[in-house]
């Protein structure tokens, strides 16, 4: 089978869903190609609230988000196709996947990608120990408990306090299991204060902070867990072990853009966001070829995900319309403090404004943050406390860009304590 | 009760090769082994390297037996349907000292019959492996070196046995062996079986097996190694197996590249005295680490995606040779013992050495004239061109339905996995068939389909699908819901 459209999508979660709305608000030809058997993507399985404050301003769970877009897709003429896993983009833009009818062959004018990201997993992280049964990451855990109603453990230790882990510590805790306790490398819990209030507090479940997981104990099933205190680099601290018995181990840390399809498109990668190397208007180094939400960096929040989404959308439905040329050879790259762990976009040119989204490495209390176009300062501003689970943003008016053959650089200077 | 010719006892490598050269012949063969899946001792825990026969000391079993085993792989590989690929190797030298040990392993390497093998200069290893460590100056190169993954290649031979006429047991642990006049009565926790010969492949385990048969002539103990492995998109991976310098007892810590395109870096070589433990250590983590970057010091070390270790089967004041002989004891009682690295390499060489063992033993050997030494390939949609795709699929709806995303993985290959002569039935044993959750996701998308697919498959409830071993449920009920 064959098809043409004007903008096809990649992935129909969120980022898929708005990019397609907007897209199709242009008066643009749309398709979605979503691998499974429904739209909204890692929000089906997000069953607490939280979602939507800022962009609906209403609290709604992750499916009454994802459903309002649903609506908005089934409304706009976007031909969906679900069970169908794209395998392949080649740089002409032709998009191959699968379903259970056979090969399915798109050819677009523009294309967005939007398929999410994936899960860190214990051989990233690389515990030691036995390999048994119960070792698995919190998404998974969450789609077995929100999902399916199964309960993969009874005695749980969670490792990394991101929003997912404290939000599974409690999901876990409501259902009648045993969270014994969620163990954070980093001296600080790395996810919303509100979280750890709502999910651990409130539950008496304890955060331990700079204390790691460092062996798993146990076959065929899980039996322990040993942890141990770190010091300030993170390394173990002899004689500092101890051994929690336990028949699950959950991890929370961290997510990783999902590229693999970028990669056989040849787009180049930004190696410190994993994601795709875009300019301001969320365009990859193939002309034509858009990014948005998790695939482009990892989101801390659904709302700005669409807000990212319905850009990417609009410039989709644009080129394919005009078939807009820029000139990226003449793109430079945003430079940044060490501070800084990157930036997206990570290169920019001066034909528009400008809004720069950034995390920091490590917590930062205080300082300011400085905005350079070549060894001229253009901005100067005093920040909050910054927090490496949290995406700051920076807005810049074409007008300040100066001249793009200066450069851009952010620096951030920390107050001295 | 069925009265076996021959029990093989033990289904990792050495004793799949070892029934399908059996089942070349018109004798009653059966295999037993513990695991419900075979392969799952040190089998499934290597490196994969089909060495030529560099290493081993000229003159020694191990040696002569490298060199034949290692032989046979091309051809093997399109008989029983197993990928096979060909990155050549090289031991690296680093100054003077090294080039000692390189000539004498070529000395050795020449003796046990490698026809191609050279030592090359740093400029050769540098055009082919860009980025090694600048201090190289030497290498030691054998192209014919190929690589394999061990588990299917001990599949292929077991499902090619199984096809010409032998019965193989899994979940069965050999606990109790009697004689019965001149025959044995071997016995596990369920079943009895009666055989005349015992072919004693039981991995670490043999010294133990071989006991119950009232046999004490080695004592074996394993020596450990961890393994990683790395995500298959890397700027700088290597191209060739690269071996260090070896050492007295190990080969050094080596990357090789795999047939799938990923990197594993192993092994570590620490003697042990837990037979089981494959338990990953983090000062073996380390040292990988170290040894990779002695090699390539600027591979990324963020991009493993797993680790895991295996057990090398040693038999001790052996000289680290193989212990492939009669039992002094009885007569019907063969050993494949000791099988420590390369045992692989090694396999195919193994059996035909144990096959004439039996003979000498006084078994005839009839040939079997319905032997067929094919066994298909299975599918791997991934690899297919679109046509053969699109066919497929409108063959068979259910290759049109991705399971694992990271290695695009189909159900209809699960189906055909769990359908197969020796049926996968556990999330690992599809896992190692099919690639579903090998990928950087670890099974974290896919794990559940896998688990619904089993359980349907098998009529059961998914409380009771295990990860691999008996015990290792993955679900513990429903939620209060
Ligand atoms: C486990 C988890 C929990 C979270 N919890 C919260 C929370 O509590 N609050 C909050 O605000 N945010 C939360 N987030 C973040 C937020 O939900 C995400 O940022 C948002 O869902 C990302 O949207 P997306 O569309 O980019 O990705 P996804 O929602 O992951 O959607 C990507 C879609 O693309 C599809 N796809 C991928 N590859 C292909 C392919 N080759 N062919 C076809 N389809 C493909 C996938 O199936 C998927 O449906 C969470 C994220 C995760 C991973
Ligand atoms: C870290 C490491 C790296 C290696 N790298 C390489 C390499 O690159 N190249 C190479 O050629 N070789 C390599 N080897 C060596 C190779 O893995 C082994 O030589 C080979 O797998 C041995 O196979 P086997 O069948 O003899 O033993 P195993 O695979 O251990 O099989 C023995 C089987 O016997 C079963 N068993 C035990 N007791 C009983 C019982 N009582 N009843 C029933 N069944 C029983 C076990 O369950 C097991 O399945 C490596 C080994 C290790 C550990």
């Amino acid at each position: 089978m064959m098809e043409n459209f004007d903008v096809v999508i990649i992935g129909g979660g969120p980022a898929g869903m708005a990019a397609a709305v907007e897209a199709a608000r242009k008066g643009v030809s749309v398709a979605i190609v979503e691998r499974n058997d429904e739209l909204g993507g890692i929000l089906n399985q997000c069953i607490h609230s939280g979602f939507g404050l800022q962009y609906f301003k209403e609290e709604l769970t992750g499916p009454e988000y994802a459903e309002n877009f649903k609506n908005l897709v089934e409304q706009a003429a976007i031909k969906v196709f679900l069970k169908t896993m794209v395998t392949d983009i080649s740089p002409d833009k032709k998009v191959t996947a699968v379903n259970e009818d056979g090969l399915v062959t798109l050819l677009a004018k523009a294309i967005v990608l939007a398929m999410g990201c994936r899960e860190r997993t214990r051989g990233a992280i690389k515990i030691p120990g036995t390999r048994p049964a119960g070792v698995l990451t919190a998404g998974l855990a969450q789609r077995y408990v929100n999902m399916e109603n199964l309960k993969p453990g009874n005695r749980v230790v969670i490792l990394g306090s991101g929003d997912i882990g404290l939000i599974m510590a409690r999901r876990l805790a409501l259902e009648g299991m045993e969270v014994l306790g969620v163990y954070e490398l980093m001296p600080y819990a790395n996810g919303l204060f509100r979280n750890v209030k709502n999910c651990l507090d409130d539950f008496g479940i304890p955060l331990h902070l700079s204390t790691t997981v460092s062996r798993v104990i146990g076959y065929p099933r899980v039996e322990a867990v040993e942890v141990c205190q770190v010091d300030d680099k993170g390394c173990a601290i002899a004689g500092k072990e101890k051994i929690i018995p336990c028949d699950t181990l959950l991890l929370s840390v961290g997510l990783i853009p999902e590229n693999e399809l970028s990669l056989k498109l040849g787009l180049k990668l930004n190696g410190a966001s994993n994601g795709p190397v875009v300019n301001q208007d969320l365009e990859s180094s193939v002309k034509g070829v858009f990014a948005c939400g998790n695939v482009l960096h990892v989101h801390d929040l659904v709302d700005k995900v669409t807000v990212e989404a319905i850009q990417a959308g609009k410039n989709a439905a644009e080129f394919a319309l005009f078939n807009t040329v820029r000139r990226d050879e003449q793109s430079q790259f945003i430079k940044y403090s060490n501070n800084i762990a990157y930036t997206v976009p990570s290169i920019f040119n001066t034909s528009k404004d400008l809004l720069v989204k950034f995390r920091v490495r490590k917590p930062i209390t205080g300082g300011q943050i400085k905005i350079f176009s070549g060894d001229q300062l253009i901005s100067e501003s005093r920040i909050r406390d910054f927090k490496p689970s949290s995406m700051e943003e920076i807005s810049l008016k074409k007008d300040d860009l100066c001249d793009q053959a200066k450069g851009l650089s952010i620096i951030l200077e920390e107050a001295s304590a | 009760m069925t009265k076996y010719d021959v029990i093989i006892i033990g289904g990792g490598i050495t004793g799949s090769a070892i029934a399908r050269e059996l089942s070349r012949y018109k004798i009653k063969t059966a295999l037993l082994e513990k695991g419900l899946d075979i392969g799952l001792g040190a089998t499934k825990g290597n490196g994969g390297v089909v060495h030529q026969g560099y290493d081993p000391v000229p003159g020694s079993v191990k040696a002569k037996i490298n060199a034949q085993g290692a032989k046979q792989y091309p051809q093997l590989s399109k008989e029983l349907g197993f990928e096979i690929s060909n990155p050549g190797l090289f031991v690296l030298g680093f100054g003077e000292a090294d080039l000692k040990v390189l000539e004498h392993k070529l000395d050795y390497g020449i003796r046990n019959g490698i026809k191609e093998i050279r030592i090359v200069d740093k400029d050769t290893v540098k055009d082919r492996e860009p980025h090694i460590n600048p201090n190289v100056t030497h290498a030691l190169a054998v192209p014919s070196t190929t690589v394999v993954d061990p588990f299917e290649v001990a599949l292929a031979f077991a499902e090619n046995a199984v096809d010409n006429g032998v019965t193989v047991f899994l979940g069965q642990a050999v606990k109790k062996i009697e004689k019965q006049g001149q025959d044995f009565l071997v016995s596990t926790e369920t079943k009895s079986y009666l055989t005349r010969y015992i072919v004693n492949a039981a991995g670490n385990h043999a010294d133990d097996v071989a006991k119950l048969a009232g046999i004490e002539e080695y004592q074996m103990q394993p020596r450990h190694g961890d393994l990683l492995v790395f995500d298959r998109e890397m700027d700088i991976k290597p191209q060739t197996v690269m071996f260090p310098c070896p050492g007295p007892d190990t080969k050094g810590i080596a990357c090789i590249p795999t047939i799938h395109g990923n990197t594993i870096v192993g092994s570590t070589a620490t003697m042990m005295d837990d037979k089981d433990d494959v338990a990953n250590y983090k000062n073996g983590i380390d040292a990988l680490i170290d040894g990779v970057h002695h090699i390539l010091p600027e591979l990324d070390d963020k991009k493993i995606i797993r680790s895991f270790a295996g057990l090398r089967p040693v038999v001790l004041d052996h000289d680290n040779d193989f212990y492939i002989e009669i039992s002094k004891t009885d007569s019907h009682f063969i050993h494949a013992a000791g099988i420590q690295s390369p045992g692989v390499a090694s396999a195919p060489a193994i059996a035909e050495r144990v096959r004439d063992l039996l003979n000498d033993a006084g078994l005839d050997l009839p040939r079997n004239l319905n032997f067929n030494p094919f066994r298909p390939a299975p599918t791997i949609f991934n690899v297919l061109s679109e046509l053969e795709k699109n066919m497929l699929i409108k063959n068979n709806q259910a290759y049109g339905h991705v399971v694992c995303r990271c290695e695009t993985v189909t159900e209809g290959e699960i189906l055909a996995a769990i359908k197969g002569k020796i049926p996968a039935t556990t999330v690992d044993g599809v896992k190692r068939r099919t690639r579903a959750g090998m990928g950087r996701c670890q099974s974290g998308f896919c794990q559940y389909k896998v688990l619904s697919i089993l359980a349907r498959e098998q009529q059961v409830a998914i409380e009771e699908i295990l990860l691999e071993d008996s015990g290792s449920q993955l679900i513990f009920g429903k939620v209060k819901g």
